[in-house]
């Protein structure tokens, strides 16, 4: 039975895959946090954990990256959160995700990785202040939205930029041809 | 180097042009709050009211507890409040800077802790757009 064995190959391949990627993404997390930001906008970072999940978008499918997401949140948490602070960021990844999907599938002629770095990342402020909102019953966190609109869009070129050299450095090794689904 | 696409160029453009919009449609209104009205800021923990406090000019220190033992520390001088010090794993609080304007607010989302500014004076402007239900 080669088709069967092929598959679990594959399968495990993918689950090894989704798991480094998680793990990268949470040592991002970690580094990121070490890295003092030269503007003091609340919310603002500069969402290096999402240069993982825009490659996981690319090499594989939605739903192994609502997967990664799933993880590195939660790992996330364990390191540096509260279980409040988890739901924030939880909400925030989940809209992220949602609109860097969206793109993915639909806006590819359109948009460049660049864009969809930038609306994961503005989704990301978006999501968390939307959670804020309905934990705190008052919409005035979104007096930040702005600041955050301008900071989304110039961490979100780097991200793309950074995404873009990482999808092409990994496109040539072996383990990850073939993998290449949208282009 | 990459190349940017239309759409890249578009959305950029939308995203900063809204962002502009936004700043200078609010740095007209409610420029009223100056010295020479009270203000109060009010201290919320988990939705429920911890404390309300004056903006004074003379400086006082409000130490903030939460049930689980952790602490928010903010700082009232100068008309305004500004958060100091806190151990909740983001600081993220801490850089929400001193706020003076009923449009601004200050938020711990760790731990819960939300302060927000009020006009205490009978015909203020009413520029609170926002309903605040507690």
């Amino acid at each position: 039975m080669p088709s069967s064995i092929d598959t679990s190959a594959a399968m495990l391949k993918k689950t090894v895959m989704i798991a480094i990627f998680a793990a990268v993404a949470v040592v991002l997390s970690i580094i990121e946090s070490m890295i003092p930001l030269p503007f003091s906008v609340p919310g603002a970072k500069l969402g290096l954990a999402n240069i993982m999940v825009l490659t996981c978008l690319y090499f594989l499918n939605g739903k192994d990256t609502l997967m990664l997401i799933v993880l590195k949140t939660i790992l996330t948490a364990f390191i540096f959160g509260t279980f409040s602070s988890f739901l924030f960021s939880f909400f925030g990844a989940i809209v992220s995700f949602v609109l860097m999907y969206g793109m993915m599938r639909l806006g590819r002629d359109f948009f460049s990785l660049i864009s969809i770095s930038i609306v994961g990342g503005i989704g990301h402020n978006i999501g968390q202040l939307t959670a804020a909102m309905i934990i705190f019953k008052t919409s005035k966190m979104f007096y930040y939205l702005p600041a955050l609109l301008l900071t989304g869009v110039v961490t979100g070129i780097f991200i793309g930029l950074a995404v873009k050299y990482l999808i092409s450095a990994l496109s040539k090794l072996t383990l990850f041809q073939g993998w290449a689904v949208h282009e | 180097m990459m190349k940017l696409r239309r759409g890249d160029i578009l959305l950029i453009g939308i995203v900063l042009l809204c962002a502009i919009i936004f700043i200078i449609i609010r740095a007209f209104p409610n420029e009223v709050s100056d010295e020479s009205h009270s203000k109060i800021a009010t201290i919320t923990v988990d939705g429920k009211i911890y404390r309300t406090v004056e903006l004074t000019a003379e400086p006082q220190e409000i130490k903030v507890q939460t049930e689980d033992g952790h602490y928010n520390l903010l700082k009232v001088h100068d008309h305004g409040i500004e958060m100091i010090d806190a151990d909740c794993p983001d600081k993220v609080c801490l850089t929400f800077g001193f706020i003076t304007n009923p449009s601004q607010t200050i938020v711990c989302l760790p731990h819960r802790v939300l302060v927000e500014i009020e006009n205490t004076n009978p015909k203020d402007q009413g520029d609170d757009l926002d309903a605040v239900v507690n």
